[in-house]
């Protein structure tokens, strides 16, 4: 199957927007993780001090990076990790290779890393004869089913029981059934076989702490902790943005992060590992790699609105409420990062020209800085980045070519200022626009749907093409607030 | 590390320094910040510890025992055991190396009972059998640190976990936990694990599923004892 990419946002999205299955899969598990969120930030008296806090901690990290960086790898090889350095991808996953031939390894059990994804390790590993398999319940049927993730907290949302089921049937020979018990069943004892058989896990970083060189990491299903503690061999791949402080931060980002993310108090899982065990015939693997990853993150270093993308902890609570997202989902974006947060680090990542379409899947509502554990501003990030493509300069990021936008888009903008800026100016149009849509009503029905405006002339044409317009009122806000404070 | 590794790694650190130097507007405060970690808002603060530990628990789907003494542990170690029998659930049980985890079961009558299995055997197991080192009341988790006792797997692999902790090692926050483990006089254990309830997915649909990879049942009898025997 051809993945999608950013490139082609504004197609990818399109198309999502027709797929019934997939929005309503959508509406329900956005909307569900959005209840549960709020709920369980209500379960602490102090959810903005947290938030707060955590993102002082971040900062604090960031400004002092490569201190924090060198004391995580003083402690944790002191404890008795190897540590690797890569520059990008190319790097990361030539030390993963080297690792996986000097061992003779045929099996890698996998458990989920978005860091991973963004290398595409499992196809370097392919490539040279090593099976890479995903053992997170979702990532399994999406390997499975040879896709990608379209959430980050469950990557299979846009699948079925029912094709999930057909799945199993065809690729694992069970006998037809569309309970989820049974399912998860199937997919415990298949996997299993493969956490007995593995040469070498493979796992993510949530957090590295700098004070003691050991590697948090949050799960709810088991699968981290069998492949971090059955094979002989553990590499964990962490972007270098993951390094904490103090053993002691690591509370703030434990309450924020499963609240966030889920909306549990704790997911079922922590694994906390300090290098490699102390006894010879300890329990655990005898190796463990920690691989840490640059890959265009250190250039976001260099200024503090792009900085912030350094601080995410990969929750998806931003995903949950965007309204975009809400629409078109994961695939759309066309890379391991969707939502808001995709939309910002994506053209960071790969290049603004690669991805010039993503900054502007957003309406700049804000509800994704709401709910940003960590106080991400990323309506501010994507204005930044807007800027860049508008304005055709490159500083950061060589690799791609400036993206001009259109004259006329240009012209519309600056008008659009003028007006909102201009409040009786704005009042004047407004007036203007109510007379004037006179001509596309069609009797009192107009639009799609009753009340909406369903399609303008070009080349307005183009935003009514997949979106309703809501007509100007008869009467302006302020005229409606003048009116009632008279009554 | 290979020469490339090294080579990666001075680069990586000369462009942190170099982006974070470019950058405008770097205020820098002071490194030691003490942070305010405020308290959890629930109903039942008046709870005891154990009590609170109990609720959070049972919230996520575990079983909670609250009992005496050892010799009440052990009886309701074989009230448990007798349960999943009736289901035929528990043939095979495998223990940690903890001796009070050994001494309890042994008032047990099972097909086969066994300290530490070899991994590969441990797959075919029902039951593991282990003792938490701490817990956390304000999330009902249990702290297990590996090299205090040989717990990783068969707290993992079996369908089934029955974990023993004393009230005394409860401590009221994850933060309280964290500081007990990195103030432990013999060295942080090397591989600590925070369990909170069974193992769980909602993969599929969003319907939430039980013992997916780890145990889909965990109880915990919590021992409210004087006695220093552990």
């Amino acid at each position: 199957m051809d993945h999608l990419t950013s490139e082609t946002f504004d197609a990818n999205a399109r198309a999502a927007l027709n797929d019934a299955q997939l929005r309503g899969a959508l509406k329900n598990a956005t909307s569900l993780f959005g209840k549960r969120r709020l709920a369980a930030a209500h379960s602490v008296s102090n959810w903005e001090d947290l938030r707060s806090e955590a993102r002082r901690i971040k900062d604090e990290t960031l400004l002092h990076l490569d201190k924090y960086l060198e004391q995580f790898t003083v402690n944790a090889e002191e404890a008795g990790a190897q540590i690797h350095w890569a520059r990008d991808a190319a790097e990361a996953n030539a030390i993963v290779k080297e690792i996986a031939q000097h061992k003779q390894a045929r099996l890698v059990v996998k458990s989920k890393s978005m860091t991973t994804e963004e290398i595409h390790l499992n196809s370097a590993l392919e490539a040279v004869g090593v099976e890479a398999l995903e053992t997170d319940l979702g990532e399994y049927i999406i390997q499975l089913a040879g896709e990608t993730p379209s959430h980050i907290i469950a990557p299979a949302i846009h699948k079925t029981r029912f094709q999930i089921a057909d799945l199993f049937v065809e690729k694992l020979g069970i006998e037809p059934t569309d309970d989820v018990v049974m399912l998860t069943a199937t997919a415990r004892r298949v996997l299993r076989q493969k956490f007995a058989a593995a040469d070498i896990g493979i796992s993510g970083v949530n957090f590295g702490v700098a004070e003691a060189g050991t590697i948090l990491i949050l799960e709810n299903e088991g699968n981290i902790r069998l492949t971090t503690s059955l094979p002989k061999v553990h590499i964990a791949v962490m972007g270098i943005e993951k390094v904490i402080p103090r053993f002691a931060d690591l509370e703030v980002f434990l309450k924020l992060l499963p609240r966030s993310g889920t909306g549990q108090h704790l997911t079922s899982y922590q694994s906390l590992i300090t290098g490699t065990k102390r006894a010879a015939d300890g329990e655990g693997p005898d190796e463990l790699h920690i691989i840490l990853l640059d890959n265009g993150r250190s250039k976001m270093l260099a200024h503090p609105t792009t900085r912030q993308s350094l601080a995410c902890i990969r929750c998806g609570a931003c995903l949950n409420a965007c309204p975009v997202y809400q629409q078109i989902g994961g695939h759309a974006y066309g890379s391991v990062y969707p939502g808001p947060i995709g939309a910002v680090i994506t053209p960071q990542l790969i290049g603004l020209k690669k991805a010039s379409q993503l900054p502007y899947a957003s309406s700049l509502c804000g509800a994704c800085r709401e709910v940003c554990p960590v106080k991400i501003d990323i309506p501010e990030l994507l204005l930044h980045l807007r800027a860049e493509i508008t304005e055709g300069s490159e500083v950061r990021d060589e690799r791609s070519e400036p993206v001009k936008r259109k004259t006329g888009e240009r012209l519309a903008f600056k008008m659009w200022a003028a007006v909102m800026t201009r409040p009786r100016l704005y009042e004047f149009s407004a007036r203007v626009g109510h007379l004037l849509q006179g001509f596309i009503k069609r009797g009192n029905r107009i639009g799609k749907v009753g009340g909406l405006i369903g399609r303008l002339a070009p080349p307005l044409a183009a935003w009514t093409g997949t979106r309703d317009l809501r007509p100007i009122e008869a009467k302006s806000f302020r005229q409606q607030w003048r009116s009632a404070e008279r009554s | 590390m290979t020469n490339t590794s090294r080579e990666a790694r001075d680069a990586i650190l000369q462009s942190i320094q170099a982006n974070l130097a470019a950058s405008e507007g770097i205020v820098h405060t002071d490194h030691t910040i003490v942070p305010y970690r405020g308290e959890l808002l629930r109903a039942g603060a008046s709870l005891s510890r154990t009590e609170k530990f109990r609720e959070r628990l049972e919230s996520v789907g575990g079983y909670c025992y609250i009992v005496k003494s050892e010799d009440e542990a052990a009886r309701a170690l074989s009230a448990i055991i007798g349960e999943l029998q009736s289901k035929d659930a528990a043939k095979r049980i495998a223990l940690s190396d903890a001796p009070l985890v050994s001494s309890l079961a042994r008032g047990i009558a099972a097909e086969e009972i066994d300290v530490c299995p070899l991994p590969a055997d441990l797959f075919n197991y029902d039951v593991g059998m282990t003792m938490a080192q701490a817990a956390i009341a304000e999330t009902g988790t249990l702290v297990l640190a590996a090299e205090r006792e040989r717990h990783r797997l068969v707290s993992l692999l079996p369908p089934v976990h029955i974990a023993i902790v004393y009230s005394r090692d409860i401590v009221d926050t994850i933060g309280d936990a964290l500081t007990q483990l990195r103030g432990d006089a013999t060295g942080m254990s090397r591989a600590i694990t925070f369990i909170t309830g069974p193992s769980r997915t909602a993969d599929i649909e969003l319907t939430l599923t039980v013992g997916v990879h780890g145990p889909k049942e965990l109880h915990v009898i919590v021992i409210e004892a004087a006695s220093e025997a552990s």
